[in-house]
């Protein structure tokens, strides 16, 4: 019989030093720059270094219009809250007349709204019972806050019934994480209060159950080309490294040689070796403290296991009848590579990053995976309102690789997975009108070895990782920089990828011998558009493009999926309840009772 | 928010004298320099002008809040459409308030009832919106449309509880103030923006996606299309000339302007000093109709004052031009 004894424990007793110390090494490290960027300004004040610089920089960044306002909205009221005894009352006065003189953009994607809320439920909760004429938009405090309240509390129901929609983002778990974590330890509201530090748990346990040395493993509701190719530089991983303790090195050493240039310069970092992650410091400034158990999810991956989660599409507004289709996500995880996937099509505009395999590395591009580069306007106007023909040129000025024949992320209607543990079976059906045809594969250069075998199995080793990769249709290498694009034209198309480990085979010789036998049953394809594949754990998949997923004789079931699925997470669809699990302890963070519930398993 | 009402001027000199008595809003959504979040942005948003386009001045809020349209009502309050929601300025601009909450979002038309100043409708990416209270509560009234996202709506100028609304997937009609709604006809076409002629308000026109113009004459029973020479097949804007109806201009995407002076039988392409050809609102001047203006999606504005045989640019270079109104 099993039973919970349910006690609080505090918060990572056990290795709050380490914490402690890297949180020491972090505000050190900001404290040194001297970017244009409130998060060093913050990490200065707050160590005392660099004051006088820091003060005039601040001064500068409330007058100035380069922060979205969004953004502006949490950061300002966050950098007034964090650091307030360190701040001047004269610069107090210009943050409280920005909140009645800046017109804030409330933005149109999730992570814009958590942080357009999260920083006016704070400025309304310091400048209360002050009329509309105090308020850049006219309300008064009480209305602004009425407002955020109710818009935050309706985001977190959403989530934790129905799942996330700007889900797992490299990138923009930043700007989810960082006002949750000011909002648990800032607002005044003991059920706001806790509700917030719940959520905060609830993102770092969604991102723990994917971490894989710092990478956040799996697919992507949203990520830049250049953190998918290299995804030890991109956003979260200095969060990973603070919380998490992972990847060793501190994320602004040199160490994977390839310093982030983005594409999209964030507006609140100017530090190029670091990209736009300096929100790490309101985290380390954050009397937030990541609970053991997560920690405990994040690093243990002494077993493999399957997790599987059930997400949100962004908002449709046209072009589709359900506002909100659901995403079916699925991941493998082991102690040295991640294969994650969706299961495909459009579900989430321009930064969809569909499937993967991630491996641990200390060379950047550890990653392989493949895509066809798809846009339209009508992509783009199901989920915003601008004009469909004038959209694409209009997203292309932001992201500029949107109509790029060679980008890196994209969704695709063309693309669809089915996966099973350690093999995925990627299939496309390319419409000939779509402006691009082809399906390309990222392989790194820094592959230990990449040989073809006679059976056309591409074999890659990376370090202990091996991948087999089969390609349906013929294809051709082109030389890059730091990759080989696979890229096969065929708009009847399709890869057949099954990871190992060296454990698992002792040697890459050893798994080159075993996948000369192996065998995909793929006759007929282009009129059936099906694939049979007999996996090396004995898992039979069989996959049509627009049919069924049927795995070892049994119609794979959606429908089935919870919001999270996994040996450390269990959360049911509409449920608000997640649970946790590592070993013997167990973590309920109950949205409805607005409750943490802490707990020892014992048989 | 209270804002200065004069932040920003753009002085254009004309050669014609215009009468006070237009006052002219142009909402520019963005300009093409502009970057969400990203940069300095050049100043957009409301523009106004007293002198009937000679001179415009911005107006009201600073900062990108991605407007789309601003209209006047008959008791002189201005209504904005926006991203953040519909905003209502009741001092000609000087302070704005945000009306709605987050229920609201990317607001895409706001029109007020003439008979009636203090309904207003909202036509919005999620559907469409009424206030009968100048504003302090909105409510949804998208009761039998086929979806979400709204173009447009426009009022019945004979009978203020009818109503028409651009969507997705046809010209919908509203018998009840938009208690409920149902189709009107254009099955299946995406609706971009609707116009009720002035002067014979049985006629209905309607810009769509791929389908160019088509017109009803008995107030949305039938529709026919009324193509002849329109070559650019999206339109985004149609205006008539007020003491001319059957003089007409239509705002397309790539083709630019196109002019009728046959009610539509006939379009002649008419681009002459017309730099871009995104043309998404058209503006024909009350006080001097020969004048005409045109905002173009990352060209500014425009202005015409031989009826479109000649374009010169306006202000605003790169803008969006998302919306012209009159009051």
């Amino acid at each position: 019989m099993i039973y919970a004894v349910l006690l609080i424990f505090p918060a990572v007793n056990a290795m709050a030093g380490t914490f402690e110390e890297r949180k020491a090494e972090l505000l050190q490290e900001a404290s040194n720059e001297r970017g244009r960027n409130i998060f060093l300004v913050a990490a200065k004040i707050a160590t005392h270094h660099d004051e006088r610089y820091a003060l005039t920089m601040l001064d500068s960044l409330i007058n100035d219009q380069q922060i979205g306002g969004m953004f502006y909205s949490y950061q300002m009221i966050a950098t007034y809250l964090y650091l307030q005894s360190g701040l001047p009352d004269s610069l107090k006065e210009k943050i409280r007349t920005a909140y009645r003189t800046r017109t804030m953009y409330r933005g149109d994607t999730e992570n814009h709204w958590v942080a357009y809320y999260t920083g006016l439920y704070l400025a309304a909760q310091t400048w209360h019972d002050e009329d509309g004429s105090h308020w850049f938009n006219g309300k008064s405090s009480k209305e602004n806050f009425d407002e955020a309240k109710d818009w935050l509390n309706e985001w977190m129901r959403i989530t934790t019934t129905i799942g996330q929609g700007e889900f797992d983002s490299p990138t923009y778990f930043i700007v989810f994480i960082t006002p949750m974590m000011a909002l648990q330890q800032f607002a005044l509201d003991n059920t706001m209060k806790k509700k917030a530090e719940m959520m905060a748990d609830y993102l770092f346990a969604d991102f723990a159950v994917e971490n894989l040395n710092g990478n956040y493993c799996g697919a992507h509701s949203r990520d830049y080309p250049e953190d998918i190719v290299n995804p030890l530089r991109a956003p979260n991983v200095p969060w990973a490294w603070l919380y998490f303790g992972t990847p060793k090195n501190a994320p602004w050493l040199p160490t994977l040689g390839l310093p982030r240039q983005p594409v999209f310069r964030h507006p609140t970092s100017s530090n190029e070796s670091l990209g736009y992650a300096w929100e790490v410091v309101f985290g380390a400034l954050s009397s937030y403290r990541l609970p053991e158990i997560i920690f405990h999810v994040a690093t243990d991956r002494s077993v493999p296991y399957v997790d599987k989660e059930q997400k949100r599409v962004r908002n449709i507004i046209r072009f589709g009848k359900e506002m909100n289709p659901q995403v079916y996500k699925y991941t493998y995880m082991t102690d040295q590579y991640a294969l994650g996937s969706i299961q495909g099509g459009i579900l989430q505009p321009i930064q969809q990053h569909t499937w993967d395999v991630t491996y641990v590395s200390d060379k950047p591009g550890n990653t392989l995976f493949t895509l066809n580069p798809f846009y339209s306007g009508k992509e783009l106007a199901m989920f915003f309102p601008e004009e469909q023909k004038f959209l694409t040129d209009e997203v292309n000025r932001y992201h500029k690789v949107y109509t790029d024949p060679n980008k890196w992320n994209s969704s695709s209607p063309y693309e669809q997975t089915f996966q099973c543990k350690n093999a995925i079976i990627v299939l496309y059906n390319i419409t000939p009108t779509a402006h691009h045809r082809q399906v390309d594969g990222f392989f790194s250069k820094n592959l230990d070895e990449r040989i073809t075998l006679a059976n056309r199995w591409i074999l890659c080793k990376a370090g202990k990782t091996y991948i087999a990769f089969f390609p349906l249709k013929q294809y051709e290498w082109i030389e890059e920089p730091n990759d080989w694009r696979w890229r096969s034209y065929d708009v009847k198309n399709g890869v057949v990828v099954e990871v190992g480990r060296e454990s698992e085979y002792g040697s890459f010789e050893a798994f080159r011998k075993t996948f000369s036998a192996a065998a995909i049953d793929a006759k007929d394809f282009d009129k059936t558009l099906t694939v049979r594949y007999t996996t090396h754990m004995g898992d039979t998949m069989q996959f049509t493009y627009g049919g069924a997923r049927i795995l070892n004789g049994h119609t794979v079931d959606f429908s089935h999926y919870k919001l999270f699925d996994s040996p450390f997470l269990h959360s049911d669809i509409g449920s608000g309840v997640l649970t946790m699990t590592y070993k013997n302890m167990t973590r309920i963070l109950d949205f409805n009772a607005v409750a943490i519930r802490n707990g020892m398993v014992t048989k | 928010m209270k804002m200065p009402s004069k932040i920003f001027a753009v002085s254009i000199a004309f050669t014609l004298a215009a009468s006070a008595q237009d006052t002219l809003y142009m909402s520019v959504l963005s300009s093409h320099a502009y970057r969400i979040g990203a940069q300095d942005n050049p100043i957009v948003g409301l523009f106004g002008s007293a002198d009937g386009g000679n001179s415009w001045h911005h107006e009201g809020w600073i900062n990108y809040i991605r407007v789309f349209y601003t209209e006047a009502a008959s008791d002189g309050t201005l209504w904005s459409a926006c991203g953040n929601g519909v905003l209502r300025s009741t001092d000609a601009g000087a302070s704005w308030k945000i009306t709605t909450g987050w229920q609201i979002t990317e607001a895409l038309k706001v029109r007020a009832d003439n008979s009636d100043p203090s309904v207003v409708y909202a036509a919005t990416a999620y559907g469409i919106f009424k206030t009968t209270d100048h504003g302090a509560t909105w409510k949804k009234k998208s009761r039998g449309l086929p979806g979400r996202f709204t173009a447009d709506v426009i009022i019945d100028e004979q009978n203020h509880a009818h109503l028409f609304a651009a969507t997705e997937e046809g010209v919908y009609v509203s018998r009840d103030a938009g208690g409920h709604w149902m189709l009107c006809g254009l099955k299946g076409k995406g609706i971009r923006m609707l116009l009720q002629e002035q002067n014979n308000p049985q006629t209905l026109w309607a810009g769509t996606e791929d389908d160019g113009l088509l017109k009803s004459e008995n107030d949305g029973a039938t529709w026919k299309p009324m193509n002849n020479g329109l070559s650019a097949k999206t339109v985004y804007a149609l205006a008539s000339n007020p003491s001319d109806s059957r003089l007409l201009f239509a705002g397309t995407h790539g083709g630019g302007v196109f002019r009728s002076r046959d009610g539509g039988e006939h379009w002649t392409q008419q681009n002459n000093g017309l730099t871009n050809l995104v043309v998404h609102a058209l503006l024909v001047l009350p006080s001097h109709p020969q004048s005409v203006f045109a905002g173009t999606l990352n060209g500014g504005l425009f202005r015409s004052d031989d009826e479109g045989n000649s374009w010169k640019f306006v202000c605003q270079p790169e803008a969006q031009v998302w919306g012209l109104s009159v009051r």
